[in-house]
């Protein structure tokens, strides 16, 4: 279990980082203006932050950014202040009847209390004004359900979940081949509503960045079709859901919203084909990957036998590897692929491509998961092979701040 | 008039004497020991077994709660490898789900349902008995995976196709799929028992809106069952077909939708959480009135309420399928009914208060599990109410704030009212109260454990923090909570150790006789129950009481006098039954257990060797056979609960009427039977 030991370690300086402080920051800026619309809500949006603000992770649904995410919260925190107010109300009650009605020590036992055997208009009351209330909340709900299904204005990207990672597919030219792939990180356009036809490759995934928009299902066999934006640029921290066997817990994903300059300059260096790479110990790790790798993974342009579902996986898709480098994170996102300073973080890819099932829980005897190259490769080949994918791609264009 | 199984056929031998036919092996007679149990066919023992069968599996489906807790104490836990968390959460929910909170409540049915209605036994005894053994069965087969290759690690839903043996190689999801086939059918069983005893053996008077509200909600509760076991049933024979002969329902490559599975499941899924409350519902209805000293605040309401739950139950199922991809129409039709499940569920809350309103209580320790029920409960309905809104379930679901929710639910309702039936019938069934300064220990201690579990997993939830995950890192900041969690789990261990204690010294007390025996009547109770003694004499009722009022009993204690204003004018005790009859009950019988051995050995030859399926078959065969020609009492023992009594005597023509396997029919003397 070495290898979770040092994800500890690795994780525990990912948290001095403070991931994501800027997008937070701007974050607050929305915040306030979204309460100060809202007032009505003040007090339990008070109270919801101060349950929220005792540890700030980086998921962080009650802080939402994308416009449907603050759609949902907005209906949620209704919901929630009305279950607020009947709780505190019953629990009022139940409070009173407990300090009101208790036996006295000066009692007489004989003596009875009032038999009240029910009170019709009591009960009509207390049934009716649930219902009033219930229905208020169905008028609210109902529209946002439609809303929240309806089709966005911007680019359509095309996501599938596998044990244990996501891809994401861009069709640019809509000729129905997919002209980017990429894996762990979507990439979207600020200010655009993204329409997302999400489905699985093996079991259910279930998608869910909260701070852009709440979770949906994928499904294999089944294109489901969601939304998400980002009012600004950012990275945004998501998970799977839906339980999806040994490592649903290490299947993470990451949205990364960019400038509509920013987001053309990433698409044009993404369709860049790879080619065979110049230096030396490069090239001894590109002959290796041709031996080692390909019968799953894709490198567009020199290895592309694995395309297609065809990689040797019960899922039948390996994460393509043509701009590895362009990504801030590796397998499901579970670990950083830069340091702080912004070097490469070889020793944790190095451990990986050695020893994938020993960095995360899988079952590569099972074809589900990467398997252990520990009794295959020695040190310098697979010091070769990470040099080798250090030649993949450019750098990623939003670092984790 | 009771239905009752087929009166022997009368021989007439040659010499002019009549003697009943007699099956292929004579009933057992086991008075004493083990083997008065094993073949009982009574319902007080059944029930009882029940009883002890489940809190067996509550303290392993506690382990397994500890253990997750273990390894979600600190971030990028060690305790458990991904495998085995994955193994241990299914079981946990399976466990809690199937062999404890369903089987405490079929104890508490098969105890209390006859005496409250005046029977002395259920409709078809020797099926109750099998009902409880292919459960016993049933349990033991599901955790057989433990020692033969691991637990199902589907999670306790099992959602397609993560269960298929692509993704699940290992036999764990057999397990899970057979024994929950297994259990299915004992509850099915059970269930058909139950409302042809509740229908048909009322005693006389007693109307439908005469029976008492635990008894009514435990008839809801059976209709449920016969309707929703079939559901889970067809899913579970899908997927053993998918899994034991390559059958194509759930595999997508050959054209299958996996959604298919989600609705057979969830519309069983959804009644089930109503076959989990109500009977609870049930208890604090009667407990609540008996502690109070005042009748239950709107008896046909909270009746009706109890039905309407029963049947909006059936049309809220996709609410667990919110993100699953069904269209907005769906989704927005399943929300809105939702919501308005909640109305009757609220009313009972608040009727349940009106009770105590202006009431005289005392705080027992059965009454305080039962306020603890009404306040808990609330808080998960209304974090229930939340998630109905679809919208912002699609953030809530699978992450802690469900958890969260569904254990207020279940833990704070079903589990707390449970309690509060255990320490308010526990008199009853075994003839001593448990001690009550050790039982507010345990309240207290469970009560606080309880909020610190399962409060704090709404804030994680509200982080973000996924449900089934076996880790999270620490830059998610679950830390703290995670923590609290934890170690509120393990004060619930606490609570429950001290309930474990409560049990063993009031029994260990009881024996030495420093703990008095408690009088026929030890809390003024309403409901005819408490009109015997304690414990339960064998045949419950020395007469069949005649039934003219709701709450009947205390009627007969309390009435008005001549200025109308009501008077104690009996005490319970003093006019309480005596027990000292002794009427024909059923004997014993060897069958149903013999009959429920031979499930698992199916369903273990399904999924290893043929060879065993077809012994089992055999076995399951024989006892049928054994079953039918077995004489319906055996004429040579003469009272087969073995109460060796010499002093009743019995006129020899009378025989063939005593042989009946009914209890009804044997009171037909002393009561009319309605």
């Amino acid at each position: 279990m070495s290898g979770w030991h040092k994800r500890v370690e690795s994780a525990k300086l990912l948290k001095k980082r403070k991931f994501a402080n800027e997008v937070h920051d701007t974050d607050m800026v929305q915040n306030r203006f979204f309460y100060n619309r809202n007032l009505r809500f003040t007090f339990l949006g008070t109270l919801l932050l101060f349950i929220s603000s005792c540890a700030s992770g980086r998921l962080d649904p009650l802080k939402p950014v994308g416009q449907n995410a603050k759609d949902i919260d907005g209906i949620m925190r209704l919901s929630a202040w009305m279950a607020i107010a009947v709780g505190l109300f019953v629990g009022a009650a139940v409070i009173a009847v407990i300090i009101k009605f208790r036996v006295r020590p000066g009692d007489d036992p004989d003596e009875l209390p009032e038999q009240i055997h029910g009170n019709k208009k009591a009960e009509l009351t207390w049934t009716l004004i649930p219902v009033v209330m219930l229905l208020f909340l169905a008028v609210a709900t109902i529209p946002s359900v439609f809303d929240l299904h309806d089709k966005g204005d911007g680019p359509t990207i095309q996501v599938t979940g596998q044990q244990w990672w996501w891809q994401f597919s861009y069709d640019l030219d809509e000729d129905g081949q997919s002209d980017i792939i990429t894996s762990n990180e979507i990439v979207i356009p600020v200010g655009q509503e993204v329409n997302l036809e999400i489905t699985s490759n093996d079991v259910i995934h279930s998608f869910w960045i909260p701070q852009l928009n709440g979770k949906k299902d994928a499904v294999p066999g089944r294109v489901h079709h969601w939304r998400i934006s980002s009012p600004v640029p950012g990275i945004f921290y998501g998970e799977c859901t839906e339980f999806c066997g040994l490592s649903h817990a290490n299947m993470q994903v990451r949205a990364v919203a960019l400038e509509a300059a920013d987001y053309k300059i990433w698409q044009e260096s993404q369709l860049a084909k790879s080619s065979i790479p110049t230096g030396e110990a490069a090239k001894r790790g590109y002959d290796l990957f041709g031996v080692h790798c390909i019968s799953c993974h894709v490198i567009n342009g020199v290895y592309e036998g694995a395309a297609d579902g065809n990689a040797n996986l019960a899922s039948g898709v390996a994460p393509n590897l043509t701009h590895l480098m362009s990504r801030t994170s590796f397998a499901g996102s579970l670990f950083e692929l830069y340091n702080e300073d912004q070097s490469v973080n070889i020793a944790d890819l190095r451990e990986w491509v050695r020893n994938a099932p020993g960095q995360k829980p899988s079952r590569p005897e099972n074809r589900q998961g990467m398997m252990s190259f520990a009794e295959i490769l020695n040190g310098p080949e697979l010091d070769d092979i990470v040099s080798y994918l250090q030649t993949l791609g450019g750098k990623p264009p939003l670092m984790p701040s | 008039m009771a239905i009752t199984e087929e009166p022997p056929l009368i021989l007439e031998l040659e010499s002019g004497e009549t003697k009943p036919s007699t099956g292929a092996f004579a009933r057992p007679t086991y008075a004493k020991g083990w083997r008065a149990w094993v073949f009982t066919v009574d319902h007080k023992k059944i029930g009882i077994m029940y009883g002890a069968v489940a809190m067996f599996w509550f303290l392993w489906g506690g382990i397994e709660a500890l253990l997750i807790r273990t390894q979600l104490l600190t971030p990028n836990g060690t305790v458990l490898t991904a495998e085995q968390y994955n193994q241990i959460f299914t079981m946990h929910g399976t466990t809690m789900v199937f062999l404890v909170i369903m089987p405490l409540a079929a104890a508490f049915a098969n105890y209390i349902v006859p005496l409250q209605i005046g029977a002395r036994d259920v409709a078809f005894p020797r099926m109750n008995a099998l009902g409880l053994w292919i459960f016993v069965f049933g349990g033991i087969f599901l955790n057989l995976s433990w020692f033969l290759g691991g637990g199902p690690d589907g999670g306790w839903f099992a959602y397609a196709p993560n269960t298929s043996v692509t993704f699940s190689p290992g036999a764990g999801m057999d397990f899970y799929a057979m024994g929950l086939q297994i259990a299915g059918i004992a509850s099915l069983v059970g269930a058909i028992n139950l409302i042809v005893t509740i229908i048909n053996m009322r005693a006389p008077g007693m109307t439908l809106l005469r029976m008492p509200v635990f008894t009514w909600m435990i008839l809801v509760v059976q209709f449920l069952l016969l309707f929703a076991l079939p559901v889970i049933t067809v899913a579970l024979v899908l997927l053993s077909l998918d899994r034991t002969f390559d059958a194509n329902f759930f595999n997508v490559g050959m054209g299958a939708d996996p959604l298919l599975w989600q609705h057979l499941f969830w519309i069983f899924g959804h009644p089930e959480v109503y076959i989990l409350i109500l009977p609870s519902f049930g208890i604090v209805s009667e407990t609540l009135p008996v502690f109070s000293r005042k009748p239950l605040f709107g008896y046909s309401v909270i009746v009706i309420s109890g039905a309407a739950i029963g049947f909006m139950g059936w049309g809220v199922w996709a609410h667990h399928m919110f993100v699953s991809g069904l269209g907005p129409v769906s989704v927005a039709a399943f929300s809105a009914t939702t919501m308005f499940i909640a109305v009757p569920t609220g009313v009972k809350i608040l009727n349940w208060i009106a009770t105590m309103w202006g009431g005289k209580i005392t705080f027992t320790v059965p009454m305080m599990f039962s306020i603890s029920l009404v306040s808990m409960f609330t808080i998960g309905g209304l974090s229930g109410v939340m998630h109905s809104v679809a919208p912002a379930d699609t953030q809530q679901t699978d992450t802690y704030f469900i958890v969260a929710h569904f254990h207020y639910v279940l833990f704070g309702g079903a589990l707390m009212g449970l309690f509060a039936g255990m320490y308010y019938w526990w008199p009853k069934a075994f003839g001593y109260k448990l001690n009550e300064t050790l039982g507010k220990w345990h309240f207290w201690i469970v009560l606080v454990g309880f909020n610190l579990t399962f409060g704090p997993m709404h804030i994680l939830g509200l982080q973000g923090m996924a449900r089934r995950h076996s880790r999270y890192g620490p830059e998610d900041g679950f830390d703290f909570w995670n923590l609290m969690v934890s170690i509120g789990a393990f004060v619930i261990l606490i609570g429950m150790i001290i309930f474990a204690i409560n049990i063993v010294k009031t029994w260990l007390g009881y024996k030495a006789g420093t703990i008095e025996q408690s009088p026929a009547d030890p809390w003024d109770g309403r409901t005819l129950e408490w009109s015997i003694p304690s414990p339960t004499p064998e045949h419950n009722f020395d007469y069949v009481p005649v039934v003219t009022d709701l709450d009947d009993f205390w009627h007969k204690k309390y009435q008005k006098d001549e200025n109308g204003k009501l008077r104690k004018v009996a005490d319970g005790n003093a006019i309480a039954q005596l027990g000292d009859q002794h009427p024909h009950l059923p004997s014993p019988s060897y069958w149903p257990i013999v009959l429920a051995s031979g499930l698992p050995l199916i369903a273990l030859g399904l999924i290893y060797t043929l060879w065993l399926t077809g012994i089992g078959l055999l076995v399951l065969v024989a006892a049928i056979y054994g079953w039918s020609l077995e004489p319906h009492t055996d004429p040579d023992v003469g009272h087969g609960h073995g109460d060796d009594h010499d002093d009743h005597d019995e006129p020899d023509g009378d025989h063939s009427e005593n042989l009946i396997d009914s209890p009804k029919d044997e009171s037909t003397e002393e009561a009319p039977v309605g």
